[in-house]
């Protein structure tokens, strides 16, 4: 929902250009570097360039630039220009989607807020005006308030849910306001509400703003008659005390200015008894509406953009899983959903030499201009594309031809996409999600397991029941799904038939069978089970004493159906010749980019530091610590010598000969070249290294405790710091 | 009457600039407040409403006829000053009602201001200022700027003119109108609101001394004042050491007040009584504030109402019998209820059909009490229970509890475990009374790594999950943990306590109940008893 900046952080001072692009953008994932990074000088060059390495595959500075340059160049060109087309569709599709899903919500929020609008007494203007409270009839001043649970701990994918409300009621005659919880902080205190308030309706700014004001602006003859919508979006992120006062001084108004509140609740409709004090409580009139899950506009969003042809852009089986266990383990927001989307397509717009055929295929008479695009590829491409590992493990018969490879790949992806709809279908019915299906249908395993199929095609027997119950434990759905076929009721069975028909419309020989069944189902009812329904209950006693005696062989012949739409048509993707093309595969490159692991990064960066800083001893042994190493990296180092509680003393002694060694030896060479060294003076050195040594000492340990690596000693054991360690 | 037509505000204040200036002796920015066009402002107040006798006066409020007599007496008749009064009492005992009506009976000219819509002391300030708009002399000759009353001192210079004037022109226009319109008098009158508020605005070092002294201060005869306060008198002495306003109490009401105010413009009075009957003892021993009770018996008396088709017909004796036994099941669980909120659909679903409602219901309430109802990922589960652990658990078990090993079928173990839980009984029991502990974050992190390897290792054995479910290295300790510590301090379950200075790091105390911890190890199957330690 929220547009994720683009993902690729492309930063041209990054110097380490020895490791490969992907790690340098990893490393930026990072919150922040304990240590500066020497630059190379080199490479300074090549880093500023960074972008086009990245794309194009050829290193950037071409030697002599030659018709191959121009036509990588070209093809770079092409592949932006596809990514940017499908991006876009993709976007507008998410958008399009959730949108639709909350328009639903939205509606009944309007339709509460104008019923609720017509229950607060309005008063004439001079009523209103009048500087002191209501006498007559008002016991309890009670502000009507609705308690939108989000159904998302997380609150990121609701800001913009919470705005687009906004917009909502404004266009539908409310004025509309939207206070963040940040402005219902401790710090600013109820004023800069009430400011807010009346900057987002129009008022003109003053200094002091008080309701009276907003009574004032509201008895304008153009503002009258309309309900006042104060919308906050996340109340358990409010302050509880300026929350209180805020609504205790709303609710004194409540008989004069039609105040109605929608708060985000983003836990249980409980929150707000932990939250307020219930002299608070009552003078709100709550109403609870409920968004929808996660889960189902999760579900939605996968049909909208991985199903639907909305966008040619595929993810492999190990990608999807990384997304679900993503979803369901770390992150279940759509936002995090659709960076991590985001960054597979410009990963595999950037990465695959032939991405650019993706938006060739969207058109639906694009045979032509596919053929003739494949024809004028050079010659490494082409060679490319036929040593593609799809291609060469699983050549299709007289098919060398590029184009039609992916004419046909569009083909079986369209039936695929069918079937799986047609599975989540019943999947609905016994809430299976459709992330969980979508993963196991991609699964490439899945071709080699057709005859999973057989089994269930023969008639529902109790020892079947218990073969389809282990099948469950593996954790195979498909099966679940086509049991739950045999289960279901008559009528749902004609919904799910009549759902099915708008899903097979392109199979041309399965939809004739669906209609067939359908028709079957449909001929003792005359056609009315999903539409009318008084004749609907009229009916069924009938319809289902008639059903009782044909229901178990229609039933079996819509799983058998399915079983067929499986085992024929259910081919992953990533069994299909060509699909590397349009289908993205790397899920360690996703990973990196989503897993940030600070700590675990922070220590390897200390551990290998000397890499880094480009010191002078670079050519000496790795584990080989040296003084001109970073004090903080020797400390670091140091430490791993230790247990968990170190000794300060020790630590101290330990570091103070290793930054000392180096600088003795030398001197020695220098005592041995001057004849006459003073000792006066050697002394006096000493002293000043000692307190160097200690002040550098202090420094270090400092940094290794703001990084959070070592805690400071207790007032226990003086004497001891304590180590912290995680995640290595 | 022709002095009537000056309602307040109403033609716009827009105008306000358009105004007069003071003489020439003010400063500057003295002059905003007199800069109004609106002549006959506090005279208009109370034209809006019409006055009312002294008998309608104390039917309207039942209860507070002892309390507006002696308001009334100490107001005194016309033209008699008065010394202040301070108003006090429980929430919601008919303070500011009573006094708002008297004031409607006596029909003279007073300013209000509610230290709750006025939330600090400069708009208090304006407020008090500009209710007391002045008839204007000079008009046009130049306005000032919008500037504004800032100080205390500013305000009582402002407020010593302005109520100077007011009383001026109250004098003059009962001269002009001689004896039959005279009634209204020429004192005028400060009512304070909500002065408890008072005491939190700047620790009440100047703003409560400076309006409890106004009187002393402004020593004006023809100014009364009266504080309203729902603290009593006590809270204000230390703060003045002048003369105390004279208390008047407000007594919380007594069940013949309460019915006599919950039976005010019913409809049906007859079935209304009948549920008062029913309803307000047991209500009244929980609570006797009007406010809560007519939120609390306004769906129980819809409840009531159900089974009656009719709403106007006489009850007989059976059928209150009936009634009540309907309303019975609802009413325990309505006086522990503090705030319920009813989903929107459901009241639709009311209006279709009172046998569908019910079904909903019934799944509505299963469903909250087994399942967690918003989503949370898994690793913020985790994260949550091992905060939960975190705070029940002394944090020198944590050794005992967790081994690296992780695995908690050992044995050997167990045992060692077992003779520390005796040694540390003592300390459980002690830890329990004390509540949730806090904790930093780097035990938070451990116990955290240490639930999440027994939890994959448990995956691993039983193979429950599905195949793709079981990954290793879903549970790295990632920026996205201390995200979603964030996240679940954002919604109240964790909350930060003060770091503790030796320390120089953050606390953390965890919030949720067991209920909730339970419900969330249970949607993911997580052992949770055998990491907490009880009796």
């Amino acid at each position: 929902m929220v547009r994720s900046p683009p993902p690729i952080r492309d930063s041209p001072s990054s110097p380490i250009a020895a490791v490969d692009a992907s790690e340098v953008s990893d490393n930026n994932l990072q919150p922040f570097f304990v240590l500066h990074k020497a630059r190379r000088k080199s490479e300074r060059k090549s880093s500023a360039s960074g972008r086009t390495k990245r794309n194009v595959d050829m290193p950037p500075s071409f030697p002599n630039p030659s018709v191959q340059g121009e036509n990588e160049a070209i093809y770079e060109r092409l592949r932006l220009e596809a990514f940017d087309l499908t991006w876009s569709k993709i976007d507008s599709a998410v958008k399009e989607v959730l949108m639709e899903i909350n328009m639903a919500l939205f509606e009944e929020i309007l339709q509460w807020v104008f019923e609720s609008f017509s229950t607060i007494k309005s008063m004439s203007p001079s009523e209103i005006m009048m500087p002191y409270p209501v006498a007559t009839g008002a016991t309890c001043k009670r502000i009507p308030t609705a308690m939108v649970l989000t159904k998302n701990i997380e609150f990121v994918d609701d800001l913009l849910t919470f705005q687009d409300l906004k917009g909502y009621m404004q266009s539908n005659g409310c004025h509309a306001t939207y206070l963040s919880a940040l402005d219902l902080s401790i710090k600013h205190g109820i004023g800069i509400c009430l400011k807010s308030l009346c900057r987002q309706l129009g008022l003109e700014d003053s200094d002091a703003v008080d309701v009276p004001l907003i009574a004032s602006w509201y008895c304008e003859p153009e503002n009258y008659h309309k309900p006042i919508v104060v919308i906050i979006d996340g109340m358990e992120r409010c302050n509880g005390a300026v929350l209180a006062d805020f609504i205790k001084l709303l609710s004194e108004w409540v008989m004069k200015i039609p105040i109605i509140f929608i708060m985000g609740v983003t836990t249980t409709s409980d929150a707000p008894r932990k939250l307020l004090p219930s002299t608070v409580l009552h003078n709100l009139q709550p109403f609870m509406f409920t968004m929808e899950s996660p889960r189902r506009r999760m579900d939605s969003l996968i049909e909208a953009v991985l199903l639907r042809s909305c966008s040619r852009f595929f993810i492999g089986h190990k990608v999807a899983v990384f997304l679900r266990n993503h979803f369901i383990k770390h992150d279940g927001t759509i936002t995090s959903f659709l960076k991590v989307l985001k960054i597979a397509c410009v990963k595999h717009f950037t990465g695959e030499p032939l991405s650019f055929f993706c938006s060739d295929m969207l058109p639906e008479d694009c045979e032509a201009f596919l053929s003739a695009k494949s024809e004028s590829l050079t010659e490494d491409l082409q060679s490319y594309a036929f040593d593609l590992q799809s291609c060469q493990s699983e050549k299709p018969a007289g098919s060398n031809n590029l184009a039609q490879g992916l004419l046909e790949l569009k083909r079986l992806q369209n039936s695929w996409t069918a079937v799986v709809l047609c599975l989540f279908e019943v999947g609905k019915l016994s809430k299976i999600q459709l992330l969980d299906i979508f993963c196991e249908a991609i699964d490439p395993s899945l071709c080699n397991e057709r005859d999973v199929g057989q089994q269930l095609l023969s008639p529902l027997t109790p020892s079947h029941k218990v073969d389809a119950k282990t099948f469950s434990v593996k954790g195979s759905l498909i099966p679940q799904v086509i049991q739950k076929v045999r289960e279901l009721p008559s009528e749902s069975l004609c919904h799910l038939l009549s759902q099915w028909s708008l899903h097979v419309e392109e199979m041309i020989e399965i939809g004739e069978q669906v209609r067939d069944l359908h028709s079957k189902i449909n001929l003792p009812q005359n056609g009315h089970i999903s539409t009318g329904k008084p004749v609907d209950s009229i009916d069924r006693p009938l319809a289902s004493s008639v059903m009782g005696e044909s229901t178990p062989s229609l039933n079996d012949e819509v799983a058998i159906l399915l079983v067929c739409m499986v085992r024929n048509f259910l081919v992953p993707i990533e069994s299909v010749p060509f699909h590397e093309i349009v289908c993205f595969k790397d899920v360690a490159a996703l990973k990196s980019f989503l897993i940030g692991d600070p700590r675990g990064v922070m220590q390897d960066d200390l551990l290998k530091s000397d890499g880094y800083l480009q010191s002078t001893s670079c050519g000496r042994r790795e584990s080989d610590l040296s003084s001109s190493t970073h004090d903080t990296a020797i400390l670091y180092n140091l430490a791993q010598e230790h247990d968990d509680l170190i000794n300060l003393h020790d630590w101290y002694q330990s570091f103070k000969i290793k930054i000392l060694i180096p600088r003795t030896k030398s001197k020695r060479k220098t005592q041995h070249l001057r004849s006459s060294p003073a000792s006066k003076k050697g002394k006096f050195t000493s002293l000043e290294n000692e307190a160097t040594t200690q002040a550098r000492f202090c420094r270090a340990v400092t940094e290794l405790q703001i990084t959070g690596l070592v805690r400071m000693p207790s007032k226990r054991r003086p004497d001891f710091l304590q180590r912290i360690s995680f995640g290595l | 009457m022709a002095k009537e037509e000056g309602i307040l505000l109403s033609p716009g204040r827009k105008t306000r600039s358009s105004s007069f200036s003071l003489s020439s002796s003010l400063p500057q920015n003295h002059r905003t407040f007199f800069s109004h066009t609106h002549l006959e402002l506090l005279h208009g107040h109370c034209h809006s409403e019409e006055s009312i006798s002294l008998d309608t006066l104390t039917s309207s409020l039942p209860g507070r006829k002892p309390q507006i007599h002696e308001i009334l007496r100490l107001i005194g008749p016309l033209n008699s000053p008065m010394l202040p009064l301070l108003l006090y009492g429980g929430p919601s005992t008919g303070k500011t009602i009573s006094v708002l009506q008297t004031f409607r009976y006596l029909n003279r000219p007073f300013v209000y201001a509610g230290c709750r819509t006025c939330y600090c002391p400069r708009i208090l300030f304006n407020s008090v200022l500009r209710q007391l708009l002045i008839r204007e002399k000079n008009a046009g000759k130049g306005s000032s700027g919008a500037r504004r009353c800032e100080k205390p001192s500013e305000f009582i210079d402002l407020l010593r003119i302005s109520l100077i004037q007011v009383v001026n022109a109250l004098r003059e226009r009962n001269l002009k109108l001689g004896s039959e319109e005279s009634d209204r008098g020429n004192m005028i009158y400060l009512i304070f609101d909500n002065v408890e508020l008072l005491r939190l605005w700047d620790k009440s070092s100047t703003i409560v001394p400076l309006l409890l002294r106004l009187s002393e201060i402004l020593k004006i005869p023809e100014l009364g004042i009266i504080y309203i306060s729902s603290s009593s008198p006590d809270a204000y002495y230390l703060c003045t050491g002048s003369i105390e306003p004279i208390p008047v109490y407000f007594p919380d009401y007594s069940l013949e007040d309460l019915h006599g105010i919950f039976m005010r413009n019913q409809s049906n009075p007859n079935l209304y009584s009948s549920f008062l009957s029913v309803v307000l003892k047991p209500f009244y021993r929980v609570t006797r504030r009007v406010d809560e009770l007519s939120v609390a018996f306004h769906p129980l008396f819809e409840k009531y109402c159900d089974p009656l088709s009719d709403q106007c017909l006489v009850l007989d004796e059976a059928m209150k019998r009936r009634l009540f036994d309907n309303l019975q099941p609802h009413l325990a669980s309505s006086l522990n209820d503090v705030f319920w909120v009813p989903s929107w659909a459901s009241h639709q679903l009311k209006q279709e059909g009172e046998h569908r409602q019910k079904r909903f219901w019934k799944s509505i309430r299963k469903e909250a009490s087994n399942e967690l109802d918003f989503h949370m990922s898994m690793s913020v589960k985790y994260l949550l229970l091992s905060a939960f652990i975190a705070a029940r658990n002394p944090a020198t078990l944590d050794a005992s509890l967790f081994d690296s090993s992780g695995g908690s079928n050992n044995p050997k173990r167990k045992r060692n475990l077992q003779t520390s839980l005796d040694k540390k009984d003592n300390m459980a029991e002690e830890i329990l009374l004390k509540g949730p502990g806090s904790f930093p974050l780097e035990r938070l992190l451990a116990i955290f790594q240490c639930i999440t390897s027994v939890a994959e290792s448990m995956v691993e054995d039983d193979h429950f999950e599905n195949d793709f479910a079981i990954e290793n290295e879903n549970f790295q300790l990632t920026s996205d943990v201390l995200l979603q510590l964030s996240a679940l301090c954002n919604a109240n379950f964790l909350c930060k306590s003060g770091s503790c200075p030796l320390e120089g790091s953050t606390r953390y105390r965890c919030t949720i109940d067991e209920e909730m911890a339970v419900k969330v190890a249970r949607s993911i199957n997580f052992p949770l008893s055998s990491y907490l330690y009880r009796r």
